[in-house]
């Protein structure tokens, strides 16, 4: 049943993301002839008529209707008068030639203005007559204008032009804002849209229009409006009525925000935890089912980070590196080095790196998980102790590698245009990139989960480190096993690498910020045991984003929860989920 | 499972014993050089001459023999009692900042400010000396804290640990985490101890010019004497019966626990006394450096005193003060010659001596013996 | 006259993670009595001295030292301080002290850290460890480290170790495992020697030990955490429930 409730939940948050994208998906540009047309003849009809023709043409959304409208505005519009007596409405190129004349682009069909032979016609700027335009028309066609940009097909910025008009403090645009309620579709320019009308109604002279527009604010739960409230609670002279509306508006707006702050923080604290959780699988692997202190863990991470970098480089321009020796042999500096031709990718083959660099981040950071082990860490099974020195002499030179290779400054992984933006659920904000990072750690761990009990690999992991030994006499070949484990195990440390890189910088000591943190998890979660970390790792990582919030501080945040562990582990010294009750030592 | 200990601990044994009367005479001809020859040489020997040392090196060796008193505590719990602390590094700054605040206080109007508050509290506004730090103004009101403020942190947090028998790899990690907590503790501005600058700009010490070679050449023979009181200390308290628990709890806790021995007390006095061994030092390094930031409690300074240890040899009293020298030359000398490599060396070597050499430098003459009997006896046997 | 009863263990259950360890426990020591306790692995034999030396607490039940020293209050250096010593079943001694250091460190006397701080070993004590040593034929290794002993010699230092501490009650965990016919014979022979100044408790698996040790003595055979049967050496080796349990025919366990 829970296994059901997990998938239903899966799915829906999938198919929310799916419809989000599709909705912000530029529309295509339909009735392109008809527009032009409706633009010449509202430039070429003068009279009534026209204040109708530029409503209807405010309403289209078209940006290319936003450009001609500017033009206009501008005086940029003329007229050619053709042989045949005809006027045909052009607007000149900003790219003037030598002689400071410029090719006319027609607005009927957007092409360059030619002669009869299909000459393209150059003309300077005082050559033709402009479209008359006077104070009326001009408001006329700035109103236009602000109505476009309300009906620009992308939400994102409709919305900031409701804001925009909100915010000015004119009631004119109210009208305006109205005339466009009926048409919105999207819910959160919708709301917008609201807001905008009621925070112009506060500047209404009635003040009982005040009120209902106070009181509408309120109940829209607006966050923007809240500095404008306050400015009303406090203004002086103000209608009594008014004031008290806007105090209890106020009020009931700073509840909201304590409830987006709250649900925001527990998100955030849930992707952190979620990738605490990738780091802490993979420590868990290593620590918790081998006895393996890897220090050099972070490093793992960094890695996969550092590899998500590299793939993003090389399917952009390329990736290189030369480092210099500082001392000399026979005379000549020694130096090495390679560079990766870029692919010079774009568009969506660009922005699809990511995908390919998840899986290669869990296969470098393997790789060097199997140097690792195969180097070092195959001579220390039965000394935990001295694992941990050794794995943190391999952390040293690993750092000191990443600083040589890629330089000592962080770097900067682009997101993909499909990680960037959000979407909104009363008012919380969701990132992609963090949903994203989410929804993949609990694959991975159900993926690791389904590995370690339910196959073949699995349980010959199991058995070779339940006893060594044994296993080895039963014929497993237990070198193989613990390489691969130890593989496995940095692979998704490396993994958790690729998805910090998409939710912060990379450097070269970006592992040590994450080793300390994990490792408490595994020992808060109870060595050798999955579910104790993933638990332990989501418990973590909100408590620490929580804690952040609350004390205002990251530091203290992090103090307070390291304390809380060491308590924690008085009263469990065994973790959550301790598997050694029985155990002799 | 307890096989395998038990051979690495005979290995262990056998290549760190050192003959008694080899290490009593290299400690009395350390002591010669250390307290007579150096301090002699930088008064004497004109500069210029070959035998010249001057107040850099003296001030350098200083450094180096702080760090050898922290090596000596951290061997003390981690060869002779099995205690893998990565938190000695704090105490060693706790015992720092101790002192530290004293000399802040001392300097008086000579500040940038020529305010009686030290510069970073008129920097960051503060209205008047935090009360905490008004007692600071006395010299031995400071040097005993240098001793109880650490004593009592690892009474508190070795209490808390031995009592639900942390051990083992556990107890390295946590002690890594109190120390980077406290190290994220010391680098809030609010903290009142001047966040990640530290304290420094130190002027004077009960009443002497901390810039003048005189006074830093007496701060030399204190850390001299302190690594000398050290070593005998530990060298006797190794020799008693409770050097013989301690020794037996690294090796069989159990055993000691069902033996009658409250094995948690031990335990907790050896931390201690090493968390103010650590301090002491720390107190003894800040005047001869001159400053004291929350870098030095990061977690990696801790881990490179265990790497100082483990390449002299753990579970000795003379390896730890041969790793510590030794391996600070080596920085001194890496830092400046090959900075790019300094880290690929320092890791290698940790690296190398893990695997090849887990007694460390002291082991090297008996490993050496070994392996020539080895070789003459190899084609009779 | 009746014996006076040393440990009285009634009603014990222990279980880890759903495995019950011990189940409805009832046992009772005379005072100077040797008791042999046999079962197949798993029968929770272990399980029973970690529960009697602090090691792990009972769910349910009291354990009892003498008249009224509950034990379940205590851990285990404080059950050891009461009288109770424990040789555990894979030799556990000091391996980088020498025989004789390891003998010191257990010898009867304050356990504290200060009293450890100042010890000086007394000519009582010398004599007292050279009488242990004799005891436990260590005599000429006494200076040797214990980690180069035989196996079979770890043993019998660890049981001299116990010696040493002078305890009231012996728990003894496979004392013969590793020795040679000889020397488990002789270790028999200690043990029976030691009885009736002291209380023991013998875990063993070989029976011709066994048979050696209990005599006409009470035997106490465990069987998945419970008390299977107990009597005199051959009425246990009679009973049919015995014999199916030794024999594998009863259900798989574990």
């Amino acid at each position: 049943m829970t296994k059901f409730a997990f998938w239903l939940t899966l799915l829906l948050i999938l198919a929310g993301l799916a419809v989000s994208r599709l909705a912000a998906a530029p529309a295509a540009p339909a009735g392109d002839a008809a527009t032009r047309a409706a633009l010449v003849r509202a430039i070429l009809t003068d009279g009534p008529g026209r204040q109708k023709l530029l409503s209807d043409l405010a309403n289209s959304g078209s940006r290319l209707v936003r450009d001609v409208l500017t033009y206009w505005t501008r005086d940029e519009i003329v007229l050619y008068a053709a042989p045949d007596g005809t006027s045909i409405p052009v607007f000149l190129e900003e790219q003037q030639d030598s002689e400071g004349k410029a090719r006319a682009v027609r607005i009927d069909n957007g092409r360059f203005l030619a002669d009869p032979a299909g000459r393209e016609m150059r003309f300077a700027s005082g050559d033709l007559n402009s479209v008359d335009t006077d104070m009326r028309l001009r408001s006329t066609i700035q109103q236009a204008l602000d109505t476009l940009t309300l009906a620009d097909p992308d939400p994102d910025a409709r919305r900031s032009a409701v804001v925009k008009l909100g915010n000015s403090q004119k009631r004119q645009y109210i009208p305006i804002l109205q005339a466009r309620l009926p048409l919105e579709r999207d819910a959160e320019v919708r709301k917008a849209l609201g807001e905008a009308i009621a925070l112009l109604g506060m500047n209404d002279p009635d003040p009982a229009v005040r009120v209902a527009s106070i009181n509408r604010l309120a109940q829209l739960q607006s966050l923007g409006s809240i500095d404008a409230l306050s400015r009303v609670a406090a203004a002086p002279g103000q209608a009594p009525e008014v004031a008290e509306a806007a105090r209890a508006a106020v009020a009931v707006i700073n509840r909201h925000i304590a409830n987006v702050n709250f649900f925001g923080t527990i998100f955030r604290g849930a992707s952190l935890g979620s990738i605490l959780l990738v780091v802490a699988l993979g420590l868990a692997i290593t620590f918790g089912l081998m006895g393996i202190i890897n220090m050099a863990h972070g490093e793992m991470i960094a890695v996969g980070a550092y590899t998500s970098y590299v793939v993003q480089n090389v399917f952009g321009s390329g990736f290189g590196f030369a480092i210099t020796l500082p001392f000399s042999m026979g005379g000549r500096l020694l130096s090495f080095g390679f560079t990766i031709p870029g692919i010079n990718a774009t568009g969506w083959w660009y922005q699809s790196y990511f995908l390919f660099a998840i899986p290669l981040s869990f296969l470098t950071a393997a790789l060097a998980g199997l140097v690792v082990e195969r180097s070092v860490i195959q001579f220390l099974y039965r000394r935990p102790l001295e694992s941990l020195l050794a794995t943190w002499g391999v952390s040293l030179v690993m750092q000191q590698l990443f600083r040589m290779v890629f330089g000592a400054n962080n770097v900067q992984v682009d997101s993909p245009a499909w990680l960037l933006g959000h979407f909104s659920c009363d008012d919380v904000n969701f990132g992609y990139n963090r949903v994203f990072v989410i929804i993949f750690a609990v694959l991975i761990v159900l993926g690791t989960w389904l590995l370690l009990t339910k196959t073949p690999l699995g349980l010959l992991i199991r058995s070779v480190m339940q006893n060594r030994d044994m296993a080895a006499c039963m014929g497993v070949r237990t070198n193989r096993v613990n390489m691969m484990t130890f593989a496995f195990g940095s692979g998704l440390a490396g993994l958790a690498g690729a998805f910090l890189s998409q939710i912060g910088n990379v450097g070269p000591s970006l592992g040590q910020n994450y080793i300390v943190d994990s490792f408490m998890t595994v020992v808060v979660g109870g060595v050798g045991s999955i579910v104790g970390t993933v638990c332990a790792a989501a418990g973590i990582g909100t408590a620490d984003q929580v804690l952040q919030q609350v004390l205002g501080s990251p530091v203290m945040g992090k103090i307070i929860v390291l304390a809380a562990i060491i308590l924690f582990l008085q009263w469990k010294p065994g973790g959550l989920f301790s598997t050694r009750s029985r155990s002799l030592d | 499972m307890p096989n395998t200990s038990d051979t690495i601990v005979i290995r262990r044994g056998l290549l760190s014993r050192i003959p008694a009367n080899l290490e009593l005479g290299g400690v009395i001809m350390a002591a010669l050089v250390l307290v007579v020859v150096i301090p002699v040489l930088n008064v004497l020997a004109p500069a210029g001459s070959a035998l010249h040392i001057s107040d850099f090196s003296i001030n350098l060796y200083g450094k180096y023999l702080c760090y050898a008193i922290l090596a000596i505590s951290v061997d003390l719990l981690w060869g002779y009692t099995g205690l893998l602390s990565l938190g000695q590094c704090m105490f060693f700054t706790l015992g720092g900042y101790a002192l530290g605040m004293y000399l802040m206080l001392m300097i008086g109007k000579l500040g940038q400010y020529h305010s009686d508050l030290p510069d970073f509290m008129v920097f960051l506004g503060y209205p008047r000396l935090p009360s905490h730090w008004v007692p600071f103004r006395h010299f031995w009101f400071a040097a005993a804290a240098v001793v109880w403020v650490p004593g009592l942190v690892a009474m508190v947090f070795g209490y808390l640990a031995f009592r639900s028998r942390i051990r083992g790899v556990y107890f390295s990690i946590l002690t890594q985490a109190l120390t980077y907590a406290s190290c994220l503790m010391f680098f809030r501005n609010d903290f009142t101890f001047g966040g990640n600058n530290g304290l420094t700009d130190f002027k004077f010490i009960v009443g002497y010019d901390l810039r003048s070679p005189a006074t830093q050449r007496v701060l030399y023979l204190c850390t001299c004497l302190l690594l000398f009181a050290t070593y005998g200390a530990c060298k006797w308290l190794t020799r008693t019966k409770f050097g013989k628990v301690q020794r037996a709890v690294r090796d069989s806790e159990n055993r000691v626990l069902f033996s009658g021995y409250a094995t948690a007390n031990f335990k907790l006095f050896v931390f201690v006394l090493a968390a103010v061994i650590a301090s002491v030092a720390g107190a003894l390094y800040v005047p001869q450096v001159g400053i004291i930031n929350p870098s030095e409690m990061a977690a990696d300074k801790s881990l490179e005193a265990v790497v100082w240890v483990a390449v002299g040899g753990r579970g000795t009293l003379i390896g730890p003060v041969i790793g510590a020298i030794g391996v600070n030359a080596l920085k001194s000398w890496a830092t400046r010659a090959y900075p790019d490599l300094w880290l690929l060396i320092l890791g290698s070597l940790f690296i190398f001596i893990v695997l090849f050499l887990p007694g460390g430098i002291v082991s090297l003459p008996a490993r050496i013996a070994s392996w020539r009997r080895a070789r003459k006896g190899g084609p009779s046997a | 006259m009746k014996p006076e009863i040393i440990l009285t263990v009634e009603d014990v259950n222990k279980e880890f993670d759903g495995f019950k360890a011990i189940t409805n426990l009832n046992f009772y020591l005379d005072r100077g009595e040797l008791r042999v306790i046999i079962g197949p692995n798993g029968a929770g034999k272990s399980t029973f001295f970690d529960l009697l030396t602090g090691r792990t607490k009972p769910d349910t039940g009291r354990i009892v030292f003498g008249r009224s020293t509950d034990l379940t209050s205590l851990n285990e250096f404080e059950i050891n301080r009461l009288g109770i010593g424990r040789k555990f079943q894979t030799p556990s001694v000091y391996v980088d002290h020498t025989v004789f250091e390891n003998l010191l460190l257990s010898l009867k006397g304050p356990r504290g850290v200060f009293a450890a701080l100042f010890h000086r070993t007394t000519a009582a004590q010398r004599s007292r460890i050279d009488e242990l040593l004799g005891l436990i034929r260590l005599g000429p290794k006494r200076d040797l480290r214990a980690g180069q002993l035989a196996h079979g010699e770890k043993q019998w230092l660890e049981i001299g170790m116990l010696l040493a501490q002078d305890p009231q009650v012996l728990l003894v965990d496979e004392p013969a495992a590793g020795m040679t016919d000889e020397e488990t014979h002789r270790t028999g022979e200690l043990l029976i020697s030691l009885s009736g100044k002291h209380s023991l408790i013998v875990v063993e698996h070989d029976m011709t030990f066994v048979k050696q040790i209990a005599q006409d003595r009470k035997v106490t055979v465990l069987h998945q955490g419970t008390l299977l049967c107990e009597g005199r050496f051959e009425e246990v080796q009679a009973n049919p429930r015995v014999r199916e349990v030794y024999l594998g025919r009863g259900k798989a366990h574990k």
